[in-house]
């Protein structure tokens, strides 16, 4: 195999004068960070959000600092110092090429970008037809690697798409965009970030290469770090802007009462962790005694009779309580009911008689078809006039004695009874398909032996897969179940459409934590309480999640599902 | 279970195999059976009562079979009336009518005009009411009756025989249907925005969700091949604790971020936009651990081979393991655009102002198919445009993705 890499060029500057160079850009680098610092500091009509104030000291104080470092190890030549001017340059280049992205406004131009490719889309379309046109040649290239022809079809895909991209520039007209990215391009702070940027990129460039490597004498191992670094860094990089950033910060704001606007930000501790969990429990006279006999602060949850006497079961967030309770009752039907089927289908799938792969790929499509649509479908089906789902119990109950259909259409999602049986319906119908397809791999590693060893004792259907198949996917089902329950914990996008007269109703029917989440921090506005509640539910999911790597653990050594 | 055995007892089993697989292939499809038939529909058929998986049209005749001018008129029957067989045209559908309770089987309605019926005089009292008496027409005989209720119905005229007309309640009659598909649903969904041509925005949505799609899966491929590359193949200080990390944030809920993903995006400005569903997007660490799997079942020998011909790491990543690793990027590819095309949570937080401009399929649909839903027709028509690139793009690539949903397990 050849490489068509770029040939040995001469060096334009040399090791020495780029290493100076490198060290003043790094005085400069200094210089910057503390004049970063100042504006940071600053008091006054324009002092900066405590937030953002803290965080660019701390920032300019560790730039400051990593350029020192880095202006006198490259000054003196230690061996260390190409690493750390390496490293500081890189997430200096990253982070003002993302300041200058953003203060060009590049990031948000893509939401404008979707002007202009609506009213472009035909030559878009083209564009993606020639660009796949030149994968599907690359392919038959590849196949045949002599012929002539594919190159050609390439060449026709190539020529496509760049006419298409002509068109498109010409229809999505994007004169409007350039004319602000003009605009903003000659902002002094834009220009200064520009310098920095590029000034970064262009020190990480000199100082990456392999004779700079040599001059410092980077060992191997360093080099290998430092190469894995820049590979992982993209992913890095967004893994900890994206996730780990926000999942501490997440867990700070649980212990505030945090509005998203206003100053409304005390540390309150625990406190909504508290208020979240709070429960009271009373005696009562009447069988419907209210508030009154509660704490103050307590809202009845439900009432109880335990040996002929009444309780008032109270709780502080009764929403959330109720909202447990009925997830609870969900996860107890709905697992079951999206796990079972797929147990036994996947038993008859894996006998591999002809038309299996139809059908599994059948089974599959509801777990794909995208939850909003199939919740849409589910409630016109629901309907109680014209669903057909009360039309058949109607036309079952004329065939089939023991069906007694009620009177008039039953109202499957307005009902309190029903509504959230309704969303186990729609759940299992959506799930068990995937589970299926869990189990078959499951079931790829039964020993086929069994089977022929139970066919030669005659054992029937049922011998076979009550004896041999369940205990044998004992591991598939563990995890099967885990993964649907973690599934089934989170559930809110059926509720959001299909609940009614509001979501979570009626009556809170079908509240869900994660919806009983959802109101306080985006409708309520209490986004410290609904951190709280969100780190409640985390560690209920936790729970189940910890469940399963016990198993897996175990199961690799018994030879389960890995 | 491989049970192959022979003799009418296995044929049976076999048979009832069957039977049980086609009851829950039509469990499955039924639904979106209804879902493709009802896109096609008319809104008013949509609630007819039994329901039917067939669009309808309502029969017409031209204006001058029935003696009139303009649009044609639709055609019904009087199915429960053996006194008034043949079709019959309805040319005026808010004809002033009165009700008349004939005095003697007061259950019984007769629809008359309003001018018909000569007052006798008498008054009778009706739940406490008194009410004139009428003399009217009952098919030749004249007969006592009360006027129970005026109100507003039908002008009807035989379709043979344009002299012959009729006033009686619209309710009374059934419409003559045809099988008639409607497509302009598709493109009323799909249009600007507009009250008056009922335009939808869905086309708007549509572009939206094309292109986040498109840059998160990119993004995630980027991404992911350059990780799944580091962890695989690189040697570095931290890469067993990093890989922990990646691996133990599968862990995590995405509603445990939804706040503070909501309070960064404030700080930057990216609410209400687009970029806000892409960038966030755009790292998988399952992603990562696919192509790191990938990569490290791809033999050594490849890469030191090139590494002696005297390429670089990134030159051997793109010319010699990402064309190796197509059926994983494959699967990632697949398995992104189903996140990205179907995510909800998400957009119903940070697309929230309320400008159709913004929105996703998703989200637009969840508003048209809401709890103010009207034009049910037109929201199906959209459920259907949400619900076929994602299908198709399963159909087609069921290999990759059914293999390795069961070997990850995530979903």
């Amino acid at each position: 195999m050849r490489f068509r890499d770029r040939g040995p060029r001469e060096p334009r500057v040399t090791v020495a004068t780029g290493i100076r160079m490198v060290t003043i850009w790094h005085l400069f680098g200094v210089a910057a960070g503390v004049t970063s610092m100042l504006l940071a500091s600053r008091t006054g009509d324009d002092e900066l959000p405590v937030a953002i104030k803290l965080l660019m000291q701390v920032f300019s104080i560790v730039v400051t600092v990593a350029h020192v470092v880095a202006a006198y190890g490259t000054f003196r030549g230690l061996r260390r110092a190409r690493t750390v001017s390496l490293v500081t340059n890189y997430l200096l280049f990253v982070v003002a090429g993302s300041a200058l992205l953003h203060q060009v406004g590049a990031f948000t131009a893509i939401g404008k970008f979707g002007t202009g490719l609506n009213k472009a889309f035909l030559p878009f379309l083209v564009i993606v037809v020639g660009l796949l046109w030149v994968l599907v040649a690359g392919q038959l290239l590849s196949n045949r690697p002599h012929a002539t022809g594919p190159t050609a079809l390439r060449k026709a895909g190539w020529g496509l798409a760049a006419i298409a991209a002509v068109w498109f520039v010409i229809a999505a007209d994007p004169s409007g965009m350039l004319s602000t990215l003009a605009d903003r391009i000659t902002q002094p702070l834009t220009i200064g970030t520009a310098i920095v940027t590029v000034g970064a990129g262009m020190a990480t460039r000199f100082m990456w290469q392999r004779r700079v490597a040599v001059h410092f004498g980077t060992s191997a191992a360093e080099e290998q770090t430092l190469s894995g670094l820049a590979f992982l860094s993209p992913n890095l990089i967004g893994f900890m802007f994206f996730f780990a950033g926000p999942l501490l910060f997440s867990l700070v704001v649980s212990f505030f009462e945090w509005k998203t606007t206003g100053t409304g930000r005390t540390f309150v501790g625990i406190d909504n962790y508290v208020r979240a969990m709070s429960l009271d429990i009373s005696s009562a006279d009447a069988a419907n005694a209210g508030n009154e006999v509660l704490k103050s602060g307590y809202q009845v949850l439900m009432h109880l009779d335990w040996f002929g006497q009444n309780w008032v079961l109270g709780a502080r967030d009764v929403e959330f309580w109720i909202s447990l309770r009925n997830i609870f009752i969900f996860l107890v039907l709905a697992v079951p009911a999206s796990v079972l089927p797929a147990l036994v289908l996947s038993s008859i799938l894996a006998s591999r008689l002809p038309g299996m792969k139809v059908f599994r790929a059948i089974y599959f499509v509801p777990s794909v078809a995208g939850v909003i649509g199939v919740a849409i479908i589910w409630g016109q089906l629901f309907q109680s006039t014209v669903g057909w789902i009360n039309y058949i119990i109607l036309r079952a109950g004329e065939i089939l004695p023991f069906v007694d259909p009620p009177a008039d259409g039953h109202p499957w999602v307005s009902s309190n009874s029903t509504a959230l049986l309704s969303m186990v319906v729609v759940f299992a119908w959506m799930n068990f398909g995937f589970n299926t397809v869990l189990y078959l791999a499951g079931h790829q590693s039964i020993p086929k032996e069994l089977y022929e060893a139970a066919d030669i004792d005659g054992a029937n259907v049922w011998q076979v897969f009550r004896r041999i198949t369940v205990p044998q996917l004992r591991n598939t089902t563990f995890y099967v179940l885990i993964t649907t329950s973690i599934l089934a914990l989170q559930l809110f996008d059926i509720v959001w459409i299909l609940s009614t007269p509001e979501p979570g109703g009626p009556n809170n029917a079908t509240t869900t934590p994660v919806l009983a989440l959802y109101e306080e921090a985006f409708q309520g506005n209490n986004q410290g309480y609904a951190s709280a509640l969100a780190w409640v539910l985390f560690l209920i999911i936790f729970g189940f999640t910890f469940a399963q790597f016990r198993q897996q653990k175990d199961g690799a050594t018994s030879g389960g599902v890995s | 279970m491989s049970v192959r055995r022979k003799g009418p007892k296995a044929t049976a089993i076999r048979v009832a195999t069957y039977v049980l697989l086609l009851a829950v292939a039509v469990v499955v499809i039924f639904p979106f059976l209804v879902a493709v038939t009802t896109s096609f529909k008319r809104n008013t058929d949509i609630f007819t009562y039994p329901p039917s998986l067939v669009p309808r049209a309502a029969v017409t005749v031209p204006a001058e079979q029935v003696g009139l001018e303009g649009d044609p008129v639709p055609v019904y029957t009087f199915p429960a009336r053996d006194d008034r067989s043949g079709q019959w045209a309805l040319v005026d559908n808010d004809a002033s009518l009165a009700e008349f309770r004939p005095l003697d089987d007061l259950e019984r309605i007769i629809v008359l005009a309003v001018t018909d019926g000569d007052k006798t005089g008498a008054t009778i009292t009706i739940d406490g009411e008194a009410e004139d008496v009428f003399l009217i027409d009952d098919g030749g005989t004249q007969i006592e009756a009360y006027r129970s209720r005026l109100t507003s119905g039908g002008l009807f005229v035989s379709v043979g025989n344009p002299d012959d007309t009729v006033l009686d309640l619209v309710n009374f009659a059934t419409p003559v249907q045809e099988f008639g598909p409607r497509f302009e649903n598709f493109t009323e969904v799909l249009a600007e925005r507009d009250p008056e041509t009922n335009g939808k925005g869905v086309g708007r949505s549509l572009t939206n969700t094309v292109l986040v799609t498109m840059l998160v899966v990119l993004g995630q491929i980027i991404t992911s091949i350059l990780g799944g590359y580091a962890f695989a193949r690189v040697q570095f200080k931290g890469r067993s604790t990093l890989f922990m990390m990646y691996l133990g944030s599968v862990m995590i809920p995405f509603v445990v971020l939804i706040i503070p993903l909501f309070q960064l995006m404030l700080q930057v400005n990216w609410r209400d936009n687009l970029v806000a569903l892409i960038i966030p997007f755009a790292f998988s660490a399952y992603g990562t651990f696919l192509m790191r799997q990938f990569f490290l079942g791809i033999p050594a020998e490849i890469e030191e081979a090139a590494l002696l011909d005297g390429a670089s790491r990134s030159t051997i990543l793109w010319k010699v393991m990402v064309p190796l690793a197509r059926p994983a990027i494959a699967t990632l590819a697949t398995f992104g655009f189903l996140y990205a095309w179907n995510s909800f949570f998400w957009p119903l937080v940070i697309i929230n102002s309320g400008n159709p401009d913004n929105a996703v399929l998703s989200l637009t649909l969840s508003t048209l198919g809401g709890r103010s839903s009207t034009d049910t027709n037109l929201v199906f028509a959209g459920a259907i445009l949400a619900m076929t690139p994602p299908i198709l793009v399963f159909l087609f690539a069921q290999r990759y993705f059914v293999e390795n949903s069961a070997s990850s397990g995530l979903k």
